[in-house]
């Protein structure tokens, strides 16, 4: 009985001992950012603290930033989710109630975004996430003063947008490589949230653009062979497959797709021309890529160059996926321009700024959140001729979404 | 005669005191101000502490390992999530009918696949945990799809907002405690005994009358239970649920949990539960290290420690103390021997 009671008490004193106490000093506003650095997602994941801790350094580095007659500095607080959900809404916790941040960036999981969104809402925290998916719950009632996601912000073009301007850069980009203009679309898509809700939209988007598209074929996620989902694809003829989500699972599919000659040519969403030039990739038929927004290894963009060698200098690796930053780099000196325009870091006066200002960042010199709190910008599209020729050129977004 | 009823009584409680002090002592835990990081990581431990109580009544009792157990979880995690939404019924309502639907579940997963045993159950059990998480994947607006369901409204008790960190973390080792207590009961039944009767030679005590079968389902469905009240625990904490979090990877760590700590003991489960939780944050480890490590310790425990951590850390006290090692499932085997 002793020895239990010995052990309970160890054990309770252990415990004890992970609490921290929550830091706080002056001049100094905490930002947190929760992502995968680790498990499944690592790939996207390790993009937003880069990209945020990038923007932390560009705004200290400057000076600063001033609020109140007083100048600030930032701290970015990052953790760990695992590509858990648990310990997604264990950081949450942490960082809302014990570090208590100013504003949280992340995930870039779907569901933990959404599970996150709990407890950062209620707690009035400023919430940015780069999932279009938060369509599903960004609405004019969801988002009203005193509104479920008043604080929640879409940093990602709605999904209606970026489908749309993927969709036709990456048929005007592939036109000219094929040299007739493509008709049969066949999309091969990854099984979970993102891809579900993703494939939706893009199907539609196509299909607005004239195309026939005869089937979207699911693949479950950590496929690694795809030879019976390109089976079934090649047996429907299609000029463009189409290759949607995951940049992972769409480099370990193009090179089975082009030993089968599953079609006339192929588009792989989210993987960047930089991947394809450093893996030296090649393929005999034209091959399209979109970026998420705007690509590092070739870009049209005047600003990526500086961005990305800033970025991939500060440390973060050359990845599938590397543009996925931008999505939270430019909205860490867009949030700080709302403190400096309310003159507070009141949370509701710092949304009322988001909503009202124009931002100059590097994916847009115009980027601005409409009334359900979702960013509007253009989608960068790239396309590899057989003989390795890369062009890429900016699509701005349909003004409305396709009537299905 | 009397006297025997009376040592066997006291022999029973002697096995549940610890956990009871273990668990007093975990209650205790908000007083020393801890993080509500680690109350969060508590909270989501102490849930699958009370799923891992089910299944150890499943493998530990009754021999049968399940693979599928985060699907029963998901199960009545989604029928909250479902009544909720579609009938406004709150998390206290949500809890009966939730194990319900999670023990109904098990019955029909269990009577197929319990008509086969061992390796082949598994296989079953693991086909099924995949197939409900295809279902709620494909299952449109009503599942929520891939996207899942959220979860809205307060758990109140007694007026009480129950949905602040610390009062949920209570009511957690609450839950927990009822599970440590009904798991304990059922080892110490008759029914636990029949069960270990099964586990031991299913031949033999077919041979002696026992409905092997009907057992065997009911234990599923027992467990069920046990993971149908984890299930709205997990979905009302989160406030939002998606297929993947019921899927294969789920199980193989609930399995993993109960395989170290010990499924025979009352102990086990919660050193299981609460070693698989805090290990990685402990020795900050990424989701790659932590598998390699659960994979070495399941390894030592399967060589080295038949009867899980908690087992083998008993018989080496015991040992340390009396001088001689004891088999560990004494403290329900013993009593069973003088009956």
């Amino acid at each position: 009985m002793k020895t239990v009671l010995k052990m309970g008490a160890s054990l309770a004193l252990c415990l004890g001992a992970l609490a921290h106490p929550a830091f706080a000093e002056d001049n100094i506003v905490k930002i947190g950012v929760v992502a995968a650095e680790s498990g499944s997602f690592v790939s996207a994941g390790h993009t937003l603290p880069a990209g945020v801790g990038l923007a932390v350094k560009q705004i200290n580095d400057a000076g600063g930033f001033k609020v109140g007659g007083k100048t600030y500095k930032l701290e970015m607080v990052k953790r760990d989710d695992r590509t858990d959900i648990s310990t997604a809404i264990a950081a949450t916790q942490e960082l809302v109630r014990d570090v208590k941040v100013q504003a949280i960036f992340g995930s870039e999981t779907h569901d933990f975004t959404l599970a996150m969104a709990k407890i950062t809402q209620p707690a009035k925290i400023i919430h940015f996430a780069g999932n279009s998916t938060l369509a599903k719950i960004l609405n004019a009632d969801s988002v009203k003063p005193g509104g479920e996601d008043h604080y929640l912000f879409q940093s990602e073009p709605q999904e209606f947008q970026r489908s749309g301007s993927t969709a036709r850069g990456v048929l005007s980009l592939l036109e000219p490589l094929l040299g007739f203009k493509p008709k049969k679309s066949v999309m091969i898509v990854g099984n979970d949230a993102t891809g579900q809700f993703l494939s939706s939209y893009y199907y539609k988007a196509l299909k607005a653009e004239g195309q026939d598209v005869p089937d979207i074929i699911f693949y479950p996620p950590d496929t690694t062979d795809f030879s019976p989902f390109l089976t079934r694809a090649k047996s429907l003829n299609p000029d463009i497959i189409h290759f949607w989500y995951n940049g992972d699972s769409t480099l370990t599919a193009l090179p089975q797709a082009l030993e089968l000659g599953a079609a006339k040519s192929y588009f792989l969403f989210g993987v960047d021309p930089g991947i394809w030039k450093e893996k030296q990739l090649s393929a005999d038929v034209p091959v399209a890529m979109s970026c998420v927004p705007v690509c590092w290894g070739e870009s049209s963009n005047p600003k990526a160059k500086a961005y990305f060698d800033a970025y991939f200098a500060a440390g973060a690796p050359h990845g599938v996926t590397s543009s996925v930053s931008l999505l939270y780099h430019d909205y860490v000196h867009f949030l700080v321009e709302a403190w400096q325009k309310a003159d507070s870091f009141d949370p509701d006066k710092t949304v009322d700024a988001l909503l009202t200002l124009h931002h100059k960042g590097v994916v847009s010199d115009d980027l601005t959140f409409n009334p359900t709190h979702q960013v509007t910008h253009a989608t960068e599209v790239c396309a590899a001729a057989p003989g390795g020729a890369i062009s890429c050129a900016m699509q701005q977004p349909p003004a409305e979404a396709p009537k299905s | 005669m009397k006297e025997d009823r009376r040592a066997d009584l006291f022999e029973s409680l002697r096995s549940l005191l610890p956990v009871l002090v273990i668990l007093a002592l975990i209650a205790l835990v908000p007083l020393f101000s801890p993080s509500n990081r680690f109350l969060s990581l508590a909270i989501s431990a102490g849930i699958n502490v009370i799923a891992l109580y089910g299944l150890s009544v499943l493998f530990g009792q009754t021999g049968i390992l399940s693979m599928g157990h985060a699907a029963l979880v998901g199960v009545g995690a989604y029928a909250a999530a479902i009544l909720a939404r579609d009938f406004g019924i709150g998390f206290w309502l949500a809890l009966p009918a939730a194990a319900l639907a999670s023990a109904v579940f098990a019955m029909i997963v269990g009577i197929p696949s319990l008509r086969v045993g061992g390796h082949h159950f598994v296989i079953m059990t693991f086909a099924f945990g995949q197939l409900l998480a295809i279902v709620l994947t494909n299952g449109g607006d009503y599942t929520g799809a891939a996207t899942g369901l959220d979860i809205a409204g307060p758990v109140t008790l007694f007026g009480a907002d129950m949905t602040d960190l610390t009062r949920y973390y209570l009511m957690v080792v609450a839950f927990v405690t009822v599970a440590a207590v009904a798991s304990w009961a059922i080892i110490h039944s008759s029914y636990g005994r029949t069960l270990r009767a099964i586990r031991e030679n299913e031949k033999l005590a077919a041979s002696l009358g026992i409905n092997v079968g009907r057992h065997k389902i009911g234990a599923f469905v027992v467990s069920g239970i046990f993971a149908g009240i984890s299930g709205v625990l997990l979905a009302y904490f989160l406030g939002h649920i998606s297929p993947s979090q019921f899927s294969s990877f789920p199980s193989i760590y609930l399995a993993l949990m109960v395989m170290i700590g010990g499924a025979r003991l009352i102990e086990g489960p919660l050193a299981g539960g609460i070693l698989v939780a805090f290990l990685p944050e402990v020795l900050n480890l990424d989701p790659v290290q932590s598998r390699i490590v659960y994979g070495v310790c399941l390894i030592a425990v399967i060589m080295l420690l038949p009867d899980g951590l908690i087992g083998g850390i008993v018989r080496a006290l015991r040992a340390a103390f009396s001088g001689k090692p004891k088999q560990e499932t004494e403290d329900c085997d013993a009593a069973e021997v003088r009956q």
